[in-house]
């Protein structure tokens, strides 16, 4: 008896995933014909300051502005920086510093020259002091005649009531400082130095530094208001400290990470200073013609253009308000902007959003950019769910229980291994005891332990996973322990009575890797997507944990994917948080699906390949999965679909992803219908492809006489 | 002569509390070929699993040349190996084309390079005449066909002793004279072999001997002259009941 066979080709996939591919780039391309360029002109005007000397430092209050700079020169202006005049030289010293506030200026040279200016009446006054060999790097007032000045070696000074004081800590190099009001002041220095006064720079404590500045120098510091302070360093880092619930601000300080950087927390220029407009807009100066504004407290810097060269160095910029400020540079540069220095249009006019043409035109560009990082968590989401799911469907399935464990093994060795065990699950757990203790929980709130073992000390400390390992540890093995030791070599299940009911009563027969994969895929899929989101960006942050490593691994390397994965992938926090809680999720549902296909394989497929002689995981690996993963495209295909739907979520961790854009772009123009009718259009043009090359590799990979397909 | 597979003792009690094999001892010689007859529950397909670990025996021996081989320190891969099986209902490997479904144990088990797993599955698919057939995916064979690439895939791997759980059950009559074909001549050359099987014709013709369980013991075994000339009732019934449905 013989029939036809379909004829099969060796390769069937080869010819028309290619043309799919072709098909998916070229609409790509199609879609990212670059917008047109537009004209700009720079914010700032350059204003005659008489001097060609370099200027290092301005300050302004009201209408009156001072501007200090090379061998003692001093500007004066009194019509908000239009017109300058200067002053008679008050010494050799270059005046690298200043400050201003309780109406009064002030400024300083690295030697110990210091003049004052107690209200706009008065005139400049010498009260320079003898600094010996430190070098002077900050000053600040902290009333109107007093000021506190900090230099090399911890060397800290306060001027009061005419005489000065010398409150020096040592082992530092301070580079600058602020004070708010006359008690509260940070100093900052080499080494992620922060300092901290509350007494008027009598005593300063140590504050910490974000871990990533802890061995950077902090070269400038703002302390604005009650809410908040900021601080650069030269390498064109910012970092932010805010008040939070109960703790002032100036206690906890927290890297900025510019989303206009791609999420990195470095600008990639030299910063010279910040200065600070109200509570999230400041502006930085910085060398190479270095001027750039955020309105948003960093997420968004924006750099400037200037109307002078690029060598020009920007030292210092004061801001009189949210939108008037001066800039001052080399060469006696000064410029001022009337609007905190924003790039202005030319031929100004305001774009109609109301008509879909210039709708589109604008927003393509950022839908395309979403689009690409959508598909970036997407795909690395995918591929981690994809690996987590298999590894879990197969522990799922595994046969092995703790009986054929022992079995293998004589009795004396099965209790030796119990006792083993439960001694060391013992001691895990009373590690644990004290800390647990130390919670200070009652009755039910003890449910909330895990959390409390793994970060004892709240945002301040840090996170000690190794605490939950001992909990996980210590239970399993002091249970383990306990039923090892009590084998006595039956390994029968025993009947229980319980409440006049009898009850199966069988430990024997834990499969103990489907036990594991078990407490994972509950967690995971009893718990919402968007608070795994939170958990894992803001709690666990696991991005400084996996991906900024991991980042530094491949530092240097400039190979075309390795560069892409470390600059577009690990260095962007909230994109490595996407991957791990799309992955993790998607991994817990991946299991069940794959293991829902390994169940529909007919139980003889095992014996079949177990008979010839493979091992379990060979058959598992060459028999059963191949079979079983063909059979559970479809529903994988579902899987997928959802992961590129719940992908939308990562906006809440602030990842730019499609629907992030969507808001940004409905908050540029109020178009709420057509900006989520986009992205809803763009979603399902990624989830109808993902779809279709599911459905062709489903009837690629269909195997004759498996299954019922309903085609064939 | 040097008995190959020795069973001594066997009892299996399922999980449910059902005693199926209650105490069967046998043991087959050299190039002995055994039948194992016997209606449907008497327990001979759990004795042909047992001997292969598929199922564990509840208690009792199983020696392959003398070697105990259902304790939990045997190597059960290396054993299985030696023992070659063919399932009721094939279970060719689906997504694999038969001459991969031969290559699988020869690669992966007894480490052949892909060229020479090659030829050894040409070679047996030659002895089972499906050579025309190598290429093609299970799913499109008859039941027949499949059957004999079965058998071709368990003599691959070369075993010291066949095991056939009811070979010819699944198939049409007009199929089963090609698969007995193949498994006689397998026989013929010398093959030890155990049969589990309903077809009565093919024991007396092909068996050197045959055994006859019912509820989970040996209930008369012998030369296959007993089944022409059976020596207990219950024998008798049950070759009279199946003669009443032929």
């Amino acid at each position: 008896m013989r029939e036809t066979a379909i004829s099969q080709t060796n390769s069937p996939f080869k010819h028309s995933i290619s043309r799919y591919f072709a098909i998916v780039l070229l609409s790509i391309l199609l879609v990212s014909v670059t917008a047109n360029a537009q004209e700009y002109r720079s914010g700032w005007d350059v204003v005659n300051s008489g001097v060609t000397s370099d200027l290092f430092s301005v300050e302004g209050e009201g209408e009156e502005i001072w501007a200090f700079g090379e061998n003692g020169i001093v500007l004066g202006s009194q019509n908000s920086g239009a017109t300058w005049t200067q002053m008679e030289s008050m010494g050799p010293s270059n005046l690298s510093m200043s400050d201003s506030g309780f109406g009064a200026f002030l400024a300083a040279g690295r030697d110990g020259t210091v003049i004052i200016k107690i209200d706009s009446g008065s005139q400049w006054e010498d009260i320079s002091f003898d600094a010996g060999e430190e070098d002077i790097r900050g000053v600040s007032l902290n009333g109107n005649s007093s000021v506190v000045i900090v230099g090399s070696n911890g060397s800290i000074w306060k001027y009061d009531s005419g005489s000065w004081s010398d409150y020096s800590i040592s082992g530092v190099d301070l580079l600058d400082v602020s004070f708010l009001d006359s008690e509260r002041g940070i100093a900052v220095g080499e080494e992620g130095a922060i300092l901290f006064s509350d007494d008027g720079g009598a005593t300063w404590d140590y504050r910490d530094a974000p871990s990533e500045a802890s061995s950077s120098r902090i070269i400038d510091v703002e302390f604005y208001s009650d809410i908040r302070a900021y601080a650069i360093t030269d390498m064109g880092e910012v970092m932010k400290s805010s008040r939070e619930i109960s703790t002032p601000v100036g206690f906890l300080w927290n890297m900025q990470y510019f989303e206009s950087e791609g999420g990195s927390s470095n600008l990639g220029v030299n910063l010279t200073s910040i200065e600070v407009a109200t509570t999230n807009k400041f502006l930085l100066s910085g060398t190479e013609g270095y001027l750039s504004m955020s309105k948003d407290g960093g997420n968004i810097v924006n750099r400037q253009m200037i109307p002078l060269d690029n060598l020009t160095a920007f030292n210092d910029i004061a801001m009189l308000d949210g939108f008037r400020g001066i800039a001052v540079g080399s060469n006696g540069s000064i410029l001022i902007t009337e609007r905190a220095g924003e790039d202005e249009q030319v031929g100004f006019e305001v774009r109609d959003f109301s008509e879909f043409g210039n709708f589109v035109d604008y927003s393509k560009g950022m839908l395309i950019d979403g689009l690409f990082a959508t598909l970036n968590i997407v795909l690395f989401g995918i591929f981690l769910g994809f690996f987590l799911g298999v590894t879990l469907s197969m522990m799922k399935t595994s046969p092995t229980t703790l009986k054929e464990v022992a079995q293998k093994r004589s009795l004396i060795l099965v209790r030796l291994f119990g006792a083993v065990s439960f001694i060391v699950g013992f001691m895990f757990l009373d590690h644990l005891i004290p800390i647990i203790e130390g919670l200070g929980l009652n009755g039910w709130e003890y449910i909330y332990a895990p959390i409390g073992i793994i970060n004892p000390g709240g945002i301040t400390g840090d996170l000690q996973f190794e605490n939950f390992a001992y909990l996980i540890l210590g239970v399993s093995l002091l249970l383990l322990g306990g039923l090892f030791i009590s084998a006595n070599g039956k390994y029968k299940k025993s009947e229980l009575e319980i409440f006049g009911r009898t009850v199966i009563w069988n430990p024997w027969g834990v499969r103990p890797l489907n036990f594991i994969a078990t407490i994972y895929t509950d967690i995971f899929r009893n718990t919402p997507l968007i608070v795994q989101f939170l958990f894992i960006h803001f709690g666990v942050q696991i991005g400084a944990l996996i991906g900024d490593p991991l980042a530094e691994m491949l530092d240097g390397s400039t190979g075309l994917i390795t560069s892409f994965l470390r600059d577009d992938v690990l260095s962007n926090r909230a994109c490595v948080s996407a991957i791990f809680a799309l992955g993790l999720n998607s991994g817990a549902y991946q299991c069940e699906t794959i293991r829902g296909a390994i169940a529909a394989i007919p139980s003889g497929q095992m014996e079949a390949g177990r008979s010839i002689g493979l091992n379990y995981m060979q058959t598992m690996r060459l028999v059963i999965m191949p079979q079983a993963i063909r059979i559970c495209i479809p529903p994988m295909g579902n899987e997928m679909v959802n992961l590129v739907l719940n992908s939308s979520l990562a906006m809440v961790i602030g990842y730019s992803e499609l629907t992030r854009k969507a808001k940004l772009i409905n908050a540029v123009t109020f178009q709420v219908f057509w900006s989520y009718g986009m992205v809803l259009i763009s979603y399902f043009i990624v989830t109808w492809t993902l779809a279709l090359i599911l459905r062709y590799l489903e009837n690629k990979t269909r195997i004759p006489g498996l299954g019922i397909s309903g085609g064939n | 002569m040097e008995s190959v597979l020795s069973i001594v003792d066997m009892h299996k009690m399922y999980a449910g509390g059902v005693h199926a094999v209650r105490g069967v001892s046998f043991d087959v010689k050299e190039g002995e070929s055994v039948a194992i007859i016997g209606s449907s529950g008497s327990g001979k397909s759990t004795v042909l699993r047992c001997i292969n670990r598929l199922i564990e025996p509840t208690e009792g021996e199983v020696m392959l040349r003398g070697e105990m081989i259902n304790t939990p320190n045997a190597d059960i891969n290396d054993v299985r190996s030696r023992i070659g099986m063919v399932f009721q209902s094939f279970e060719l490997f689906a997504h694999l084309r038969v001459i991969d479904n031969i290559t699988l144990g020869l690669r992966h088990v007894r480490k052949m390079s892909r060229k020479e797993a090659q030829a050894e599955a040409l070679e047996v698919l030659e002895k089972v005449d499906m050579l025309d057939r190598k290429d093609a995916f299970p799913g499109n064979l008859s039941g027949g066909q499949k059957q004999r690439v079965a058998i071709a895939r368990a003599l691959a791997m070369k075993p010291e002793v066949m095991l056939f759980d009811e070979p010819t059950s699944a198939l049409d009559p007009e199929l089963i004279g090609s698969v007995l074909k193949t498994i006689r001549g397998l026989a013929d050359e010398g093959m030890t072999m155990i049969v589990v099987t309903h077809e009565i014709g093919f024991a007396r013709d092909v068996a050197d001997r045959v055994i006859y369980m019912d509820k989970g013991v040996v209930a008369e075994s012998g030369e296959s002259s007993i089944i022409d000339n059976p020596q207990t009732e219950r024998l008798k019934k049950f070759l009279s009941s199946i003669s009443e449905e032929d």
